[in-house]
């Protein structure tokens, strides 16, 4: 199967580069905890705003492991190294490709994630963390890695990813209820942001963990954007004349 | 059997590769030759489905060649111009990598590259990564990837680019040799005297277009079997002779320094190169 193989090479990738991987994994996350979380002392909705804070950044950590997992690698693979040739070449199912790049940035993502939640885990928060917020960061990691798939075709040379995950990813990292809650942005901008998938992850990610319920609409949601990545990912792969 | 059959790509509105038709048997080792933007590299790239037709199609063996076949992609390797490797895996990575896209079985693999990576003189480096590799070893590897899944097609682009003369040599032997095992082997190169050593056939390629194929004797042949070099101060003017004691004549004749030898694949394509192909 395909797929293994491609999980196979991200497990090479991810053995050798253990502790570089593992480091940026955590240094943005533990920035915002520290200084948004320890050092700037509020509260909201009348707790620490620490704990306002854990879901949204295990979030926007699972959106940034899983992306920059695939988006940059890819990229390199296909502009400079073109060891992507050799995959299109051979007899490897492009569908599988595909899903295996998906699946291995989905992993890494949520790899870091649970850094996060283990570095997190002292403070004794009582914030609920269970199988639902698992898969809800699971499908997270799969819509980030499937955009990660479309970036890395999208662009044209290696400065694009660089400049997508500054106008798109790093917004979003910020404004998607991760820091603060979307409902406090104007109307218009509020209902925008409200449909991104991480806004729709962290919703659910710090609903869950207050022992709230998930949203079906934001599963779906995420879900809506997985197939349209990975079909767009299809397309790129089976029908664009130059790759 | 490879068949190009009315094969045309464009990129915008340059035409690389220009109806293109043609015919490689199996097991013949076809060369294809061209000056630089000929459209080598592009019908190479069509091959391995890099880059899809804008017109046309490719058969092998009398089916069309397309991404969504993998059946036949697992009879085709490839030899790209370029290094294209993961520069942080190592040599044995890379290998384990090629034969799991193929979904050859872990222990073939195993025993498959310690027998290429040792046949190539590479087996001391198995561990060292891509990166720490010369431009030779790379290309060494490259060769060792591509025979790994035991292929039934050879694409070979500028396979002894930057290899020194010793493993150029070496190279051609292997290739002889796969050759005689009846492997259909397309090379495209700039070295005329690979091609001409190698090739059963050759097709000369300009501007996308097929000027024309010719057994590398018959290409000699109806330029004439003998060369007559006169150095002048302007440069070296050639004359061509299929006759012996013609091109002895004309030697003769001459004052100044001057050769008489064998013509080579090489002054066909410089003679086309100055006149058709220019």
């Amino acid at each position: 199967m395909g797929i293994i193989t491609i999980l196979w090479e991200k497990w090479t990738e991810f053995k050798r580069d253990f502790y570089k991987i593992t480091l940026a994994a955590m240094v943005a996350p533990l920035m915002y905890l520290i200084v948004f979380g320890l050092g700037i002392q509020t509260t909201s909705h009348g707790e620490p705003y620490l704990y306002y804070l854990i879901p949204g950044v295990v979030s926007l950590t699972t959106m940034n492991g899983s992306f920059n997992a695939i988006a940059q690698n890819l990229n390199v693979q296909r502009l400079y190294e073109k060891a992507f040739d050799q995959v299109m070449i051979s007899p490897t199912p492009l569908w599988q490709f595909i899903l295996g790049q998906i699946l291995g940035g989905t992993l890494r993502g949520l790899y870091a994630g649970s850094i996060i939640l283990l570095l997190t885990f002292p403070i004794g928060t009582g914030l609920i963390f269970n199988g639902l917020s698992l898969f809800i960061l699971f499908l997270n990691g799969a819509v980030f890695s499937s955009l990660g798939v479309v970036v890395s075709f999208l662009a044209k040379n290696h400065a694009d990813v660089p400049r997508f995950s500054n106008y798109i990813i790093m917004p979003m990292a910020y404004m998607c209820n991760t820091f603060f809650s979307t409902e406090k942005m104007p109307h218009g901008l509020r209902e925008a942001v409200g449909a991104l998938p991480l806004s729709q992850t962290s919703n659910m990610i710090r609903s869950i963990a207050s022992g709230g319920e998930y949203s079906l609409s934001g599963i779906l949601i995420l879900f809506l954007y997985l197939t349209v990545f990975t079909g767009i990912s299809f397309w790129f792969l089976y029908k664009k004349k130059n790759l | 059997m490879i068949e190009l059959r009315n094969l045309t790509k464009k990129f915008d509105n340059f035409t690389a590769v220009d109806s293109l038709n043609l015919t490689i048997n199996t097991g013949e080792f076809f060369g294809l030759l061209g000056p630089n933007g000929a459209g080598k590299t592009t019908t190479i790239g069509l091959l391995s489905t890099l880059l899809l037709p804008t017109q046309g199609e490719i058969l092998f063996d009398g089916e069309v060649l397309s991404r969504q076949r993998p059946d036949l992609k697992r009879k085709l390797s490839v030899i790209t111009q370029e290094y294209s490797m993961r520069q942080d895996m190592t040599m044995d990575e890379i290998m384990e990598y090629q034969g799991r896209l193929y979904f050859m079985p872990k222990k073939l693999i195993r025993s498959r590259t310690e027998e290429l990576l040792d046949f190539c003189g590479l087996i001391d480096y198995r561990h060292r990564s891509v990166r720490k590799l010369s431009g030779g070893m790379k290309r060494k590897l490259m060769v060792c990837r591509a025979l790994l899944t035991e292929p039934e097609i050879l694409l070979l682009d500028e396979p002894t680019a930057g290899m020194d003369a010793l493993s150029r040599r070496q190279m051609w032997n292997l290739l002889r040799k796969l050759n005689e095992k009846n492997l259909t082997i397309l090379l495209t190169t700039h070295y005329m005297e690979e091609a001409e050593s190698l090739c059963s056939r050759v097709a000369l390629m300009n501007h996308g277009k097929l000027e024309e194929i010719n057994t590398p004797q018959a290409f000699i042949q109806n330029l004439g079997a003998y060369t007559v070099d006169h150095f002048t101060t302007d440069g070296t003017v050639s004359r061509f002779f299929h006759q012996r004691e013609d091109a002895i004549s004309y030697l003769s004749s001459l004052s100044g320094q001057t050769a008489l030898r064998d013509t080579t694949l090489e002054d066909v394509f410089l003679e086309r190169a100055g006149n058709r192909l220019s």
